[in-house]
């Protein structure tokens, strides 16, 4: 008896083991598991019977897509261009390019903790934002110059989206921070500030940006149509953010504040050393949601007039002879969006079991 | 600059009040360097809240609190001053979660005292040495015993080189088998002249340790003197009272 007990489990057979117990324990369960993976199998094979084998596959066959049986990726090989750069001028894509790529760099190396300080960090988004804009615009490097009316598509998306966030990660928590004020004109009137723009849709924040502000403000003070929806944008994700933080910052006891205290630390190096590295380990599950919540929502500015991805897509059928072929450019925008959220999900991810070891 | 010369806890006449409840009435201490002071006194009594006005945790409403010669007052200068001098340790530890235990160590340091990074883990493994886990260093306080925390706690302290240390109930919240390994490190302490104010209910350690033992009740410090004569022949009858509570089982 002993011998057995003191053996380990055999690796052979727990496969087996495992299935019998899960999916084979009974005669009914037996029947439901070869149902569900027969029904499993039968899908997967008519998405790849559309996507792969019945697919028309470039542009110059185009004329083929009506009698084929699956997909017409024609659509997206003629008309990629416009999904990923709007309206940007044709013979100019390739800055539209360097810019997406200078803003996912920038963003890539910012998840990176070897930039993890104030003046790497800084730096960096100067530099990154300032290429992505110089690029992108033109003229103050003498380049042709492209109004910003004029961007579109992914390499809008991903400047509306980085800009938001990186705006709005810092005002959040400028807003958390003084809604912990000591001085209850300060707490009270970011308390209703938050609240007030929680309780307001976003597209409404979005509208009064960029239609109602104009019409208040002196000509002056208006800015490009882009800077107000992004600075609205970024004051929206702010106010939600805020309490993510606000969530972090319960969560640290008193005590770490006081042990900072006895040593003789300041109010700033308290804060910047031991209570916001920890209030943003616990504020980072929200946050990742929070993120990836507002990469799918830029999608929102179409109605203001901007040409981001989606917009961009709807274009790109919008035309007589790729109308019918609508599924295949949001499979493949959908494809886009999925791989930036869920690189971002899976980075929120690695985060949480780095920081997991220092709480252990 | 902190006067040699001085005394090294000077309370006179001080009163603290949360809201309207009287917290400390008429509070009168002196404290000489090289001093070791257990406090004690039943729950609620103020004794924690009378060692963190010391440096400035908890603020006193009225008399003073000169610590080393520099009177403990709004001016953040003193504060400052009087904290880079005086060394705490809590009940629950306070360690910083997210830093190693040298880390932990090395933070005030390096930011108050401006060491640079090798001379304070220098200094930092000398003193986890003292308290006897230099082989710890590298791991997070989520990774130890209490009782080993609480012994990072008093080598966070000491790492500032102060002049004082306060410790607020160090042992309540330790298992039992835990809390000599932590008396010993405070006795050894006391043994090489650091001048201490205990909060504590180890009164093996009082007797053993201390100069002298303070008993507080409801606010205000009702008996004071030697250990031997405090606990042999107690002359309040509240005093009395509390040691028969503690000692008595």
């Amino acid at each position: 008896m002993t011998d057995i007990a003191a053996a380990p489990p055999s690796t052979v057979g727990t496969a087996s083991h495992w299935l019998k117990k899960h999916a084979f324990s009974s005669l009914p369960a037996s029947i439901a598991t070869v149902l569900f993976f027969a029904l499993l199998l039968y899908i997967a094979y008519l998405v790849f019977d559309w996507a792969v084998i019945g697919a028309v596959w470039s542009a110059e066959n185009a004329d083929q897509c009506p009698t084929a049986h699956g997909a017409c990726w024609s659509v997206i090989d003629a008309r990629y261009r416009l999904i990923l750069f709007g309206l940007y001028p044709y013979d100019l894509h390739w800055r539209s390019t360097l810019a997406c790529v200078a803003i996912i760099l920038t963003v890539i190396l910012s998840c990176i903790p070897l930039f993890w300080s104030l003046k790497r960090l800084a730096l960096l988004w100067v530099v990154g934002f300032g290429a992505y804009y110089l690029l992108m615009e033109g003229g103050p490097i003498g380049l042709q110059e492209v109004t910003t009316d004029q961007w579109g598509g992914l390499s809008l998306t991903l400047f509306l989206f980085s800009s938001v966030v990186l705006i709005g990660m810092p005002m959040g928590l400028g807003l958390a921070l003084a809604r912990r004020s000591k001085l209850p004109v300060i707490s009270y009137g970011v308390s209703i500030l938050i609240d007030f723009i929680r309780s307001l849709p976003l597209l409404t924040t979005l509208f009064t940006a960029a239609v109602v502000v104009p019409i208040l403000l002196p000509d002056w003070l208006h800015g490009d149509k882009i800077w107000r929806v992004i600075i609205a944008f970024a004051l929206f994700f702010a106010c939600y953010q805020a309490e993510v933080f606000r969530g972090g910052f319960q969560a640290i006891p008193r005590g770490q504040f006081e042990a900072g205290q006895a040593l003789g630390l300041h109010f700033w190096q308290i804060l910047g050393r031991i209570v916001l590295p920890q209030v943003f380990r616990h504020s980072l599950p929200g946050t990742i949601n929070m993120v990836v919540v507002t990469f799918k929502e830029t999608a929102i500015v179409i109605i203001i007039g901007f040409f981001e991805i989606l917009a961009s897509a709807n274009a790109a059928f919008g035309t007589g002879e790729w109308a019918p072929y609508y599924i295949e450019v949001y499979v493949f925008v959908g494809l886009i969006y999925w791989i930036f959220i869920f690189s971002l999900s899976q980075y929120g991810e690695y985060l949480k079991r780095r920081m997991s070891v220092a709480k252990r | 600059m902190p006067d040699p010369q001085a005394n090294a806890v000077e309370i006179r006449n001080m009163h603290k009040y949360y809201g309207a409840f009287h917290a400390l009435k008429n509070i009168d201490l002196t404290v000489k360097s090289g001093e070791r002071i257990v406090i004690c006194g039943p729950s609620g009594s103020g004794k924690s809240t009378m060692i963190r006005c010391i440096n400035r945790l908890e603020e006193h409403q009225s008399g003073t609190i000169t610590v080393l010669g520099t009177e403990l007052t709004d001016d953040v200068h003193n504060i400052d001053e009087i904290r880079r001098e005086v060394g705490m340790v809590f009940q629950h530890f306070n360690l910083f979660p997210h830093m190693t235990v040298l880390e932990n160590c090395t933070l005030a340091p390096m930011l108050v005292r401006k060491a640079s990074q090798r001379d304070a883990e220098a200094e930092a493994m000398g003193f986890l040495e003292k308290v006897k886990i230099p082989d710890q260093a590298l791991k997070y306080p989520g990774q130890l015993s209490g009782g080993q925390q609480q012994r990072v706690a008093i080598a966070r302290a000491l790492c500032m080189r102060p002049e004082i240390m306060l410790f607020d109930e160090p042992t309540s919240a330790l298992d039992p088998e835990m809390i000599a390994e932590v008396l010993d490190v405070m006795v050894n302490l006391a043994q090489e002249g650091m001048t201490m104010l205990c909060v504590t209910h180890e009164m093996g350690f009082a007797r053993s340790v201390a100069d002298r033992v303070i008993f507080m009740d409801r606010g205000e410090i009702v008996e004071e003197g030697a250990p031997g004569p405090f606990f042999d022949n107690p002359q309040n009858e509240r005093t009395k009272l509390f040691l028969s509570q503690i000692l008595g089982h």
